[in-house]
Parts: structure tokens; C-alpha cells; sequence
């Protein structure tokens, strides 16, 4: 793809992510997410500046925060006359408010931004039962009195308990573990593996905080300085002690290989590579291209395999093959999600049949795969993953030098993936 | 067949008061020998929209054929709970039900709604029925259904039919449904049917069942619902109802499309034994 401007990923930094119901339980999203962008601020001296427009969004969110992000922006050190856009798409949010802010840049529609995202478990918005809430709205429509009791008469004891948002696909009514089980049991992927992929994940997260990687990648927050679901000292011995709790008693799918959930933010900043330069600002990786695809779950397709297809469509796009990458980032929504999109990339039938290729787009090098660990260590905050996968991957292939090539593939609830392919510059 | 006109749809709760009472009637089982006919009925959008929520429906100008079954349905027990009849509606079975759109229905369209019974057959435990219900605007039909019920001890001469019920093959399930326990009243709420076999459990166990049990017509709409924007604009869905579910339950589902349309089933939660399966064609 010919861009008309390069956009480039000057650097990023998210909170320490947290499990939830912990360190951040009194943290909204919007305290999360000014607490990114004014860490990110600091980095890059962007204290008072007016950037073109921060990208934001949350999976969890409070009506109240119709306007999150362009909150967040008032709230922070970034010049006030920065505008926001608040973006959604389930677990792919923050990777699209990075596509969003670098596709504005590269068609000359902005110079510099932020893609961000931001998800607190712990502040998840409670609503009202429906009877209740109809009852409220009627007596809000009522024109007199009598019609406003009338109204409120309706309410019954019942109607007073609180509702927490569901995590269940709401045309099929089973949440996204169940929908993995269902996903792991076809492909076969055993339970050793999954605990395997886990162990990985922790030990090289540990290692990468060890190494001090995430130095200037992550800001302490409310006295977190690292991220808190990390087990740096687990075993197999303990993830294989863990029972399952997705699939059934027979399940493989445990607490262990599944992601815990989290608190947490995290932000990106690109701009223009000559305004980057201008500014005195590195240049880290630039993002080649980037791809959206979603399945049909309602029909039964695997409801996390989506960015499968989305894959197959960027790098027949780009004309590249899937062995062309110095490292893959497969965000681990479960261990078994990473297990299965790699088993149907190297599946001939399933590539023909699914993805529509002449053959599979082949096995990806292990060594390659998540080598600073993912989200079952790191946790998921699901809008916040995103930045987290895109900020780390970029400096790491800053590191390996000019050049080098990572993809990211993040699934999302209702069958919707994404993927992008990011170069070091 | 002689048609009787009413002025106005009859409200249900009187109705059923009569529907529910037996009839001692002896000999050979009696139902009216005319349709009854309801002209000009205009549908309430809002509730509408609540039945839409209940069964699962986005609120839409096109309504669904189980709306229009339910709008149909006052007149199943105008039919069967007067002195013309010794079958009562509050005792029947829903066996299998089956209806066509012929043209998309509007939500903003006037109605006329007839409904007569045919076919009364024999059958090994009593005696079945149908009721035949017709919906048309401005004399064109838009909609009929034939809704078949079992009235169990019921009489009338004959061999009784073997019924061929659809074999039910086994299949993974997409979705798993959780049905509160209030969702009897929610339906009644939405469809009218104050049958208390689905909202009381002292009535539920008069009839034989441990518990209230969720209404065949929601779990069908709910089916229909799940096939949300993949449904042609002019189909016919037949359902046959193997078992009741008794709430609160957690059911399973599938669908599937076929060469003429789609086959779906609601199940035990893990898919081994059926409680409908739809064919929509």
C-alpha cells in the first residue's frame, strides 16, 4: 500500500494492568485512561500540547461516558483544545484507535495522536432491570402527576435488584469461554499445551519486566509499578492443579490458561514522520497495513478465529506469507484461542475452506510467538490490550532493527478479529 | 362455513375463566361449525416492542408470523370455550403449529383475523383438532396458520392417524438459552394467554407438570428470533412440540440451513433430547 504520508509509532505507555477488583477498584475508565495519556505526556514532553485528535474507547462503559476519551483529554496535561473520538469494537478497540489516529495521519488529515483504550471490571457499569427502567422512563414521559405515579406504581420489589453487564454473546447466549471450549474441543487442543502456552506467557513477562523492557513503556499507578496478575514463579505442576472452569468437568480450559479479568490503560502515540523528527521525537515502526474481518457465530463458526480470515486477507493483500515476520503477536485471549488460530493457519482444509487459499498459510516459529509474554500474563483489559500489544511491539522491533516485521492478531467478541502488520522503521 | 362476526378481539381473561371450565358434555366430541371473524384490528405498537424484548425480536415495521399467531389466538378460545364446543382450550396440547407469510406484515397495517376449527380427528388419547386462522389486509391473505391441538380423552368415530413425528437427529448446539422462572409471566404479559400452567405452580401440577411451563409459542418465536435477518421475506414455519420445558431451564439450540430453507431445534442443554424442532422453508 502506498500511503500518501508516513505515519510512524513514536512510543506508548499504559498503566501497570491489575486484576480486577484490586489495586484500581475505585478507578473509573476515565481516571485509567487521563492517568495513560498523562504518563504519555510526560514521556514526550507533550505536557500543554494541542495534538490533532485522541482515539479512545472502553468495552465496559458507563452511559455517562458518551464522551470518555475528550473527558480523559480535559482531564490530562495535553492541551485542552485536543479533540476525541470514543471507538468501540469489543477486544479490537484499541488496536482500531491506532489504525484510526494513523490512517488520519497518513491521509494528511492530522499530523500527531493518540489511539487508546482503557477497560475497569472493577467499575463496570450496573444498570437497572428492565421493569424498573421502563417504569422510570414512563414516569419521566408522564405529563401530570397522576400519570407519574401511575407510572411508578408499577415498580415491584423485584424490579430494586441491580444488573451486571453479561459476558455472553447475545444471540447465542453463551459466554466467550464457552464459546472457546466448544472452539478447543473441535480443534483438539489439549490441556497441556494451553498450560504450556500460560507458562510461557508468565515466565516471559517476568523475564521482559526483569530486563527492564517496559522502563519506558509503563507508569506506576496508584502505587502499582508492575503488573499485578503476573506469576512469575508458576509451574506446571500449579496450572495442571488448576480445575477447568470452561467446557465442563472434562473441560481443558482453567483460570490458568484463560485471562484474568483486568484493570488497566494504555495509550499510543504516533505522528507524521517528518513532525515526529521536527519535534525531536524517535520514530519506532511504522503500521504497513491492517485488516478487519469477522465470522459468522450465530452460525456456528469459532467464535475467536476471526482474525484467521482477517490474516489471510493482509498478507494476500500485501503479498507477503505468514513466515515473512521476525515476531507474532497472537494476543492470548484464552491459551487455546493462540493454539487454534495457529492450528487453522496450518490446517490445508480449513484454509481452503474457510479462508479460501490454494494452501494453509503455514506454521508460525514458536520462538517468534509472544516472546515478551501476552495477556494471560499480563491480564486483558480489553480495550486496553491493543496499545499495550502495539507500544511493545514497536520498540521491539526498533530493537531487532530496521526493517524487521511483527504481525498482531487480536480476536474480539462477536466473531470479529483484527490484524495489522507493524515495521520496524 | 358460516362466519360470525365480532366487533371487537374478545378480551381473554373472562374467556379463559370459561375455557377452564370442563365440559361434562358425554358422547362424541362437538366444536363450532363456523369461523369467527374480527375486522379492523389494529396492532399496539408498544406492545408490539414488549413482545418483540420477550422473545428475543428487534423491534421492527415487519412483524413476525408468531406475533401474528398471537394476535389470532383470542379467537382459539372464543372457539373453544363456548356451548358449541366440548372441547376446552384450557385442556388441549399444542401438538405442532405451522404458518405461512405470505408478504411481509407491517406493524402499522389493519387486520382481519378469522379463525375457524377443522379436521377433528381421532387419535390414540383423545382426540385432534386444528384451528386455522387467517389474516388478510384489504381482502388480500398475508397470513395463515394451522395450529393443531390434542384434546386428551376427547371422542370422534374413526381410525385413529399414526402420527409420524419428524426423527430428531442429534446436533452441537449454538446456543444455550437461560429461561428465568417469571418468563411464563412475561409472555402472558406480551401474548395475552392467561393460561395459569405457566405462571402458577399449583395450576402447573393440576395439569401434571412439577413446575410452571414456558409457553411452546415463545420458545418457537424464539427460535424464529435467533434466525434474526437471515429469514426470507415470504416463508412458512412449522414447529412440532416433543416436551415442555419446565421453568427456570437452561436449554440448548441449534439451526442449520437446508436446501429449502433453515431446521433449528431447542434442546436439553447438552443437545441429547428435543423440546421442538422448527422447519422453515
Amino acid at each position: 500500500m502506498n500511503l500518501p504520508r508516513s505515519a510512524v509509532i513514536v512510543g506508548g505507555n499504559r498503566t501497570p494492568f491489575v486484576k480486577a477488583g484490586t489495586a484500581y477498584a475505585s478507578a473509573s475508565n476515565q481516571d485509567l485512561l487521563t492517568a495513560a495519556l498523562d504518563g504519555l505526556a510526560a514521556r514526550f514532553g507533550l505536557s500543554g500540547v494541542k495534538l490533532d485528535e485522541v482515539a479512545g474507547g472502553a468495552v465496559l462503559k458507563h452511559s455517562r461516558d458518551f464522551n470518555l476519551t475528550r473527558e480523559a483529554v480535559l482531564g490530562s496535561a495535553l492541551d485542552p483544545n485536543t479533540p476525541a473520538v470514543d471507538l468501540q469494537q469489543a477486544c479490537d478497540t484499541g488496536l482500531e484507535t491506532v489504525i484510526y489516529i494513523h490512517n488520519k495521519i497518513s491521509l494528511g488529515q492530522a499530523d500527531v495522536g493518540i489511539g487508546a483504550g482503557v477497560d475497569s471490571a472493577s467499575d463496570a457499569p450496573i444498570t437497572v432491570t428492565e421493569g424498573l427502567r421502563k417504569a422510570l422512563l414512563k414516569a419521566n414521559r408522564a405529563k401530570n402527576l397522576q400519570q407519574r405515579l401511575a407510572a411508578l406504581a408499577a415498580i415491584r420489589p423485584h424490579h430494586l435488584a441491580p444488573v451486571a453487564p453479561q459476558v455472553v454473546e447475545p444471540r447465542t447466549g453463551l459466554s466467550m469461554g464457552e464459546h472457546q471450549a466448544a472452539t478447543t474441543a473441535r480443534w483438539g487442543i489439549t490441556r497441556s499445551d494451553q498450560d504450556d502456552l500460560a507458562l510461557a506467557s508468565h515466565h516471559n513477562l517476568a523475564k521482559a519486566w526483569d530486563a527492564g523492557f517496559f522502563d519506558d513503556l509503563v507508569t506506576g499507578y496508584l502505587r502499582v509499578s508492575r503488573d499485578t496478575v503476573l506469576r512469575p514463579d508458576t509451574s506446571m505442576e500449579k496450572l495442571a492443579s488448576l480445575k477447568p472452569v470452561f467446557g465442563g468437568p472434562n473441560g481443558t480450559m482453567t483460570a490458568g490458561n484463560s485471562t484474568a479479568l483486568t484493570d488497566g490503560a494504555s495509550s499510543v502515540l504516533l505522528a507524521e514522520q517528518g513532525w515526529a523528527a521536527a519535534h525531536g521525537l524517535p520514530a519506532l515502526a511504522r503500521i504497513v497495513d491492517a485488516q478487519v474481518a469477522a465470522v459468522d457465530h450465530v452460525a456456528g463458526d469459532d467464535l475467536l478465529l476471526g482474525p484467521t480470515h482477517a490474516a489471510a486477507r493482509l498478507l494476500e493483500r500485501q503479498g507477503m506469507s505468514l513466515a515473512d515476520f521476525d515476531f507474532y503477536e497472537l494476543h492470548e485471549a484464552f491459551a487455546s484461542t493462540v493454539l487454534a488460530t495457529m492450528a487453522a493457519w496450518e490446517s490445508v482444509a480449513y484454509c481452503r475452506d474457510e479462508l479460501g487459499l490454494s494452501k494453509p498459510l503455514g506454521i508460525i516459529d514458536r520462538d517468534k510467538l509472544n516472546v515478551y509474554g501476552s495477556s494471560l500474563a499480563a491480564g486483558h483489559p480489553f480495550a486496553a490490550t491493543g496499545g499495550r500489544i502495539v507500544a511493545s511491539l514497536a520498540k521491539l522491533l526498533h530493537e531487532r532493527g530496521s526493517g524487521s516485521r511483527g504481525l498482531v492478531s487480536i480476536c474480539a467478541a462477536g466473531g470479529q478479529g483484527v490484524v495489522a502488520i507493524l515495521e520496524a522503521v | 362455513m358460516q362466519t360470525r362476526e365480532l366487533a371487537s378481539m374478545p378480551a381473554l381473561g373472562p374467556l379463559f375463566a370459561k375455557a377452564l371450565v370442563p365440559s361434562f358434555s358425554h358422547g362424541p366430541a362437538r366444536v363450532p361449525d363456523y369461523a369467527v371473524r374480527v375486522a379492523g384490528v389494529r396492532q399496539s405498537m408498544e406492545r408490539l416492542a414488549d413482545y418483540d424484548r420477550v422473545c428475543g425480536f428487534t423491534v421492527r415495521d415487519e412483524v413476525s408470523p408468531t406475533w401474528l399467531h398471537v394476535l389470532s389466538f383470542p379467537l382459539h378460545v372464543q372457539l373453544l370455550s363456548g356451548s358449541e364446543s366440548s372441547i376446552r382450550l384450557a385442556g388441549v396440547v399444542h401438538v405442532s403449529n405451522s404458518m405461512r407469510l405470505h408478504r411481509p406484515v407491517r406493524a402499522s397495517e389493519v387486520l382481519d383475523v378469522a379463525v375457524r376449527v377443522a379436521n377433528l380427528r381421532p387419535h390414540k388419547r383423545g382426540a385432534m383438532l386444528d384451528l386455522v386462522g387467517e389474516i388478510s389486509v384489504d381482502g388480500v391473505l398475508v397470513w395463515d396458520g394451522v395450529s393443531t391441538y390434542l384434546a386428551p380423552g376427547a371422542h370422534t368415530p374413526g381410525e385413529p392417524e399414526v402420527l409420524d413425528r419428524p426423527a430428531f437427529e442429534p446436533q452441537p448446539t449454538i446456543a444455550q438459552w437461560k429461561l428465568p422462572a417469571d418468563l411464563g409471566r412475561q409472555y402472558r404479559r406480551v401474548s395475552g394467554d392467561p393460561n395459569p400452567i405457566h405462571t402458577n405452580l399449583l395450576a402447573a401440577r393440576a395439569f401434571g407438570f412439577a413446575r410452571p411451563i414456558i409457553h411452546g409459542m415463545w420458545t418457537h418465536a424464539r427460535v424464529l428470533s435467533a434466525l434474526d435477518g437471515r429469514l426470507p421475506e415470504i416463508y412458512t414455519a412449522s414447529v412440532s412440540f416433543a416436551k415442555p420445558i419446565l421453568l427456570p431451564a437452561t436449554v440448548g439450540a441449534w439451526w442449520q440451513q437446508t436446501d429449502t430453507g433453515w431446521q433449528a431445534a431447542v434442546t436439553t442443554k447438552d443437545g441429547s433430547k428435543p423440546f421442538l424442532s422448527v422447519q422453515v422453508s
